[in-house]
């Protein structure tokens, strides 16, 4: 079973989708100085900003474009499954400091959904951490294979908050001024503001198609309530194969989560090594961290949409500030300093989130 | 029309006199005392509760009664990869991220809580909840607002179709915190309680449990036959009852139905959620064979 991908957007510190990718191939970093240490205590000195980005603002934005490419309009019977870290806690934080109120129902994102959407059927809007997408974008293609949606639009947004950004700071011993992700000097997490979407339609689908979902593993380390676990994600990436009938030895490349902490990295690493290279597996690894932050919620379907024009452009981009790889990525290919020319057609997109929520999406070119 | 078991279901609203409400009710299940969250070690056991919000506190005491674990017992052993938890919940993570907020930014700052982490994660009442029962299967938590419990319903119903899983633990939960109370829900209008409930869901009819059926309709679609008992604006109101239960009212609806199915002899407990975000309906039946002798103590 699969489904295709008809219509796909993102939004990051570099700009959309095309601006994002191009960046990446650049190796550029855009990373800057934390716009809200003016009015909070926050150890955090560095993040990937976009300028005036207000979580519906960004979901609504990204959404109109993916539907726009996909070429949906009123007469489907459209679904939208949102996924979200943070969601709209900014908000909460901004009452809780200057006691303005706002309705609740601007906690979730039914409203900005039916702004870009018209008639739109159904909103759900799901709280999933840093794999909020992943699982999003898993319930969508399960929504189209049992028929009960003629599209859905799968979309996740995050932007900083004091409160995330605070937490952050007390788990560094001194906050790293960029992500390196899988690199031996990495010195964490730094969060950055983000959002994607993707139009998800039936194998039957007419119309203009960027790629297939072949299938997405979800698991729950149930171990600890914010690091992960290897076992943990090694079932989420076995739960993607075992659904979607692929071997691991056939994925090319792999988009990988690359959180640059001291935790993920390593964890992610030995589940590759255990499920993939230990199936005969040689993929390509990149990661995007490194050039746009952690997007939290969205980072899944920003990594997506980054699979998506990898396989439709035949060139996959550097791992960004990589420059010495851990010790335990030895036998991994990552892809270093300059892009690797590459047409995949099977990609793996891992997600991994506080909770031990994971989901590992595998796509093919259309 | 969709049909699942649900094979567990617990109320746990405290402050609520179920028993003024159904003074009929023939089983022990309305006269059942919900401790508070800062009561919840008498139910939970002491251990693992330090740092846990009330929100994914009262979530915890509806999945154990649900699951019928004795009180006091900390679930051990591994982790069951098969059963998936759907938390519904709105406002799990509001008051931490209310705190941390006025510790960094507020006029009187002070040191944040290393603790406060996955407080602060949105998915908060879902992690939570699955870390301390086991549950390895997929993950979510919903927040669409006033539809979230039937939402969760029908991701439910999806994950077991799918067979992402052969049991689905669905909970909802809030908290009428700081937050809850000063960010006003439009419709239905109404100061927010305490309360969770729980349903476990599964797709396969079991010989060993006593079950109902749980029935998604959609939110057009007319009863298929006269329900005996309506839980909604037109029947059984929970919100002008119980206060505003946001994204766990859809839950505690069906596990409401539950046990009026279960226990109280009505074949056809209609469930409708109505609100700024939607209709959503359900409909809980007796199962063909469930145990009449209906005494909930004898689940599991």
């Amino acid at each position: 079973m699969s489904a295709v991908i008809a219509g796909s957007a993102a939004r990051t510190c570099h700009g959309g989708g095309q601006d994002t990718f191009t960046a990446l191939l650049a190796g550029r970093c855009g990373v800057a100085p934390l716009r809200h240490r003016d009015r909070a205590d926050l150890k955090m000195t560095s993040g990937y900003h976009i300028d005036g980005a207000c979580p519906a603002g960004l979901l609504t934005g990204c959404v109109r474009e993916a539907v726009r490419q996909a070429g949906l309009d009123g007469r489907h019977r459209i679904m939208a499954i949102i996924g979200t870290g943070l969601g709209e806690q900014g908000r909460i934080e901004d009452w809780a400091l200057t006691g303005r109120r706002f309705p609740a129902r601007q906690l979730h994102f039914g409203d900005a959904i039916r702004e870009a959407v018209p008639g739109v059927t159904e909103v759900i809007t799901l709280s999933g951490a840093c794999s909020a997408g992943g699982h999003a974008l898993a319930l969508a293609q399960d929504l189209v294979e049992a028929e009960e949606a003629e599209a859905v639009v799968v979309a996740a947004v995050d932007t900083m908050t004091l409160s995330m950004l605070a937490m952050l700071g007390q788990v560094v011993p001194e906050p790293a001024e960029r992500i390196r992700p899988f690199d031996r000097n990495r010195r964490g997490a730094l969060l950055g503001d983000g959002a994607a979407a993707q139009v998800v339609v039936p194998e039957s689908w007419r119309g203009h198609r960027l790629g297939r979902v072949v299938g997405t593993g979800l698991s729950c380390d149930a171990h600890h309530p914010t690091a992960p676990d290897v076992e943990g994600i090694c079932r989420s990436m076995r739960d993607a194969f075992d659904r979607s009938g692929r071997a691991p030895a056939e994925v090319d490349l792999v988009v990988a989560h690359g959180t640059g902490t001291a935790l993920n990295d390593p964890a992610e690493c030995s589940a590759l090594r255990t499920v993939v290279l230990g199936a005969g597996g040689a993929p390509l690894v990149t990661a995007v961290k490194g050039a746009v932050g952690h997007t939290s919620g969205s980072a899944a379907l920003v990594g997506v949409d980054v699979a998506l024009r990898c396989a439709a452009e035949g060139v996959v981009p550097p791992v960004t500030g990589l420059c010495d790889v851990l010790a335990e990525g030895e036998g991994l290919r990552f892809v270093l300093r300059r892009p690797a020319r590459l047409r995949p057609r099977l990609v793996q997109v891992d997600a991994f989130g506080f909770g031990g929520v994971n989901a590992v999406t595998l796509l093919e070119r259309a | 029309m969709t049909a699942l078991y649900a094979t567990g279901w617990s109320l746990h609203l405290p402050g609520v006199q179920m028993a003024e409400a159904f003074p009929a009710a023939r089983h022990a299940w309305a006269r059942a005392d919900a401790v508070p969250p800062d009561r919840a070690g008498e139910l939970l056991g002491r251990k693992g509760l330090l740092a846990v919000d009330p929100a994914s506190r009262l979530a915890m005491c509806a999945v154990h009664r649900a699951l019928s674990l004795p009180p006091g017992l900390r679930p051990t052993g591994r982790v069951q990869p098969r059963t998936a938890l759907i938390a519904c919940a709105n406002f799990g993570a509001a008051d931490a991220v209310t705190r941390v907020a006025r510790g960094v930014a507020g006029e009187q700052r002070r040191r944040v809580s290393v603790m406060d982490i996955p407080n602060v994660s949105g998915n908060i009442v879902g992690a939570a909840v699955a870390l301390r029962f086991g549950l390895g299967g997929p993950n979510l938590t919903v927040c669409s607002g006033t539809t979230a419990g039937l939402d969760g319903m029908r991701l439910a119903s999806l994950l077991l179709r799918t067979r992402r899983a052969d049991r689905v633990v669905l909970v909802g939960a809030e908290h009428a915190g700081e937050a809850a109370m000063a960010l006003p829900v439009a419709d239905p209008p109404a100061t927010p309680a305490d309360g969770a409930a729980c349903v476990v869901l599964e797709a396969a009819r079991s010989d060993t449990v006593r079950q109902v059926l749980v029935h998604r309709l959609a939110a057009d679609q007319d009863w298929p036959r006269p329900p005996t008992f309506l839980i909604g604006r037109d029947g059984f109101d929970l919100t002008s009852r119980w206060g505003g239960l946001y994204g766990a009212q859809g839950v505690v609806a069906l596990a409401l139905a539950a046990h009026l199915a279960a226990d109280e002899g009505h074949d056809g407990v209609a469930v409708c959620c109505d609100g700024e975000d939607g209709r959503r309906k359900a409909l809980v039946t007796r199962a063909a064979s469930a145990g009449t002798s209906a005494d909930s103590r004898s689940r599991k």
